[in-house]
């Protein structure tokens, strides 16, 4: 290696093709040459350890932030305004206890990631067989394609809340929704979803606005409670939902996924974790935020049955602005959650099948690849579209196979992250991983049971 | 930072070179084609099984559940 252009602060690497990358701090002093062909690399000179790491770190950010807060999607807006709006601030609490839960799941995806550098399908089908490898792919095409038709129901019913037909909102955003990924570059894509993401910070705004005052907050937050009306059906049905929604299966592929694509290097893995971990904290408070406002109607003593409604209602009391910024929150959770969960069904499919997914090939490279997204984005969009479309039992079917597939997906991860073989001493779970993840499979495995339970017997709990 | 170079230039002043992931050269990364299906070791086979089991409980669930919506047990749920 040999470093070009001193003078200039923009400058170029010389490697030898193929030579592989260095332990994370190896430097290499200037001057070395190593090689004859050599290709460039395009890079940044700073002149501070401290601005090396921040350099560094926002080079690496992405994948985490982007599986978070896109996991508020527009099903999680219902499930924690609903949460809001029957019970206020009494499970706040739990959404704080979801935070390591949330942040430690997905530190595992993060370690196989990046030690892999494949996707999550794909290590499930070399290492446990085709049985298991259809049953995990099939069960997560499924769902996601069912959740991407929810996604799309919430686009049509917000923005025909806000004046603007369906017939025109929802192609409009499967046409932005495919463009996003269409221009073969990871790096466009990342930052227009980041973006995205960035929007969700009005959320705290609208909380800020409407709620009540900071130390109320703090309290429920930090002091578990049980609502007034003690442990109903109907309590056990919003607190499973909470759960399903904060910590999703699709979260496990698409983080692998993206972090293959990216291209993580081993040395990235403090700057993923911390990537991952600012995502957590961002999806917990924008989720704190959303019940917050769910709530701010029940304490006027109004009700509703989705945001769209809220947003109104919401709007009649505080205001055009406040009913408008719902409703494009709202929207925005659906485009966010969109991406996400079309983007995690095409790299899983094309990782199995071993074709090329990278967001960094053309779609003349990789036609499979973007027709899997093209298609089930079109597809979704245009069964919302369809007058009398079953939309409740497309809800409900989500809601059963989330509860089916993510303990199972869960445990796939688990073990994966004990597979000391293919991952060795370094990246396989310590005692203490396997202590805390075995705890969150068993309370998510409890917490499907007591589901399955309800289904059976629906008076198991008082209603 | 793969990439990163501690060096020095004229005026003796460190610098850092940092490279963005999808510049930097490709890592030799554990793969899984040579290592074959995972070891069957106790935790593995008694975590399958249970998942198994749980799948099974869970498809006889969803089945009971659209049946009697379906009517089948004389009576429906509104």
């Amino acid at each position: 290696m040999k470093v070009r252009d001193f003078e200039s602060c923009k400058r170029s690497v010389v490697a030898e093709p193929g030579e592989v990358s260095r332990s994370a701090d190896t430097g290499v002093a200037c001057g070395n040459s190593f090689g004859a062909q050599p290709i460039l690399l395009a890079g940044q000179v700073v002149h501070s350890d401290w601005a090396r790491r921040m350099l560094t770190f926002l080079m690496v950010i992405g994948p985490g932030i982007i599986v978070m807060v896109a996991d508020n999607d527009a099903g999680a807006v219902s499930t924690y305004t609903q949460a809001g709006a029957q019970y206020g601030m009494h499970l706040l609490w739990l959404l704080l206890l979801l935070l390591p839960c949330t942040y430690f799941v997905q530190e595992m995806v993060v370690r196989l990631g990046i030690a892999t550098g494949e996707g999550h399908a794909a290590m499930i089908y070399k290492r446990f067989g085709k049985w298991w490898g259809l049953f995990s792919l099939v069960d997560l095409l499924l769902l996601n394609f069912l959740t991407l038709v929810t996604e799309f129901a919430a686009i049509a019913l917000a923005m025909s809340h806000a004046g603007v037909s369906p017939y025109l909102a929802v192609p409009l955003a499967a046409f932005g929704l495919i463009l996003m990924i269409a221009t073969a570059s990871y790096r466009r894509w990342e930052r227009a979803t980041v973006f995205f993401c960035g929007l969700n910070l009005a959320w705290l705004l609208l909380a800020f606005h409407l709620g009540p005052p900071v130390g109320t907050i703090a309290r429920h937050a930090f002091l578990p409670e049980i609502p007034p009306g003690g442990i109903t059906s109907g309590l056990m049905f919003l607190v499973i939902a909470i759960v399903g929604t904060t910590i999703a299966p699709w979260q496990l592929f698409f983080q692998q996924s993206c972090i293959a694509d990216k291209k993580l290097r081993f040395k990235d893995l403090q700057w993923s974790r911390l990537d991952t971990f600012i995502g957590a904290c961002f999806t917990i408070i924008f989720a704190g935020c959303m019940m917050l406002v769910g709530g701010a109607l029940s304490r006027a003593g109004i009700h509703y049955f989705d945001p769209a409604q809220m947003s109104v209602a919401l709007g009649k009391l505080h205001g055009p602005l406040v009913q408008y910024t719902c409703l494009f929150l709202m929207c925005n959770a659906a485009v966010l959650g969109a991406t996400a969960i079309s983007l995690a069904s095409s790299w899983a499919y094309a990782e199995v099948r071993g074709w090329r997914s990278s967001l960094e090939h053309s779609v003349k490279d990789a036609p499979g690849f973007y027709a899997i997204y093209a298609v089930g984005v079109g597809l979704a969009a245009a069964i919302v579209l369809i007058p009398g479309a079953p939309l409740q039992l497309i809800i409900l079917s989500v809601q059963v196979l989330a509860g089916v597939m993510l303990p199972s997906a869960i445990i796939f991860l688990q073990l994966l992250l004990n597979d000391r073989e293919l991952l060795g001493d370094e990246y396989v779970n310590k005692p203490w991983n396997n202590y805390v993840n075995w705890t969150i499979i068993i309370v998510l495995f409890a917490l499907s049971l007591i589901l399955a339970a309800q289904v059976l017997a629906p008076n198991l709990f008082p209603s | 930072m793969a990439t990163m170079l501690n060096i020095k230039d004229r005026n003796e002043r460190r610098c850092f070179y940092v490279v963005h992931p999808l510049d930097d050269k490709p890592e030799l990364k554990r793969s899984a084609d040579d290592l074959g299906p995972i070891t069957m070791t106790p935790s593995v086979k008694w975590s399958l099984l249970a998942l198994r089991g749980y799948l099974v409980v869970m498809g006889l669930l969803v089945s009971y559940q659209v049946l009697n919506l379906s009517g089948l047990f004389g009576h429906h749920i509104k």
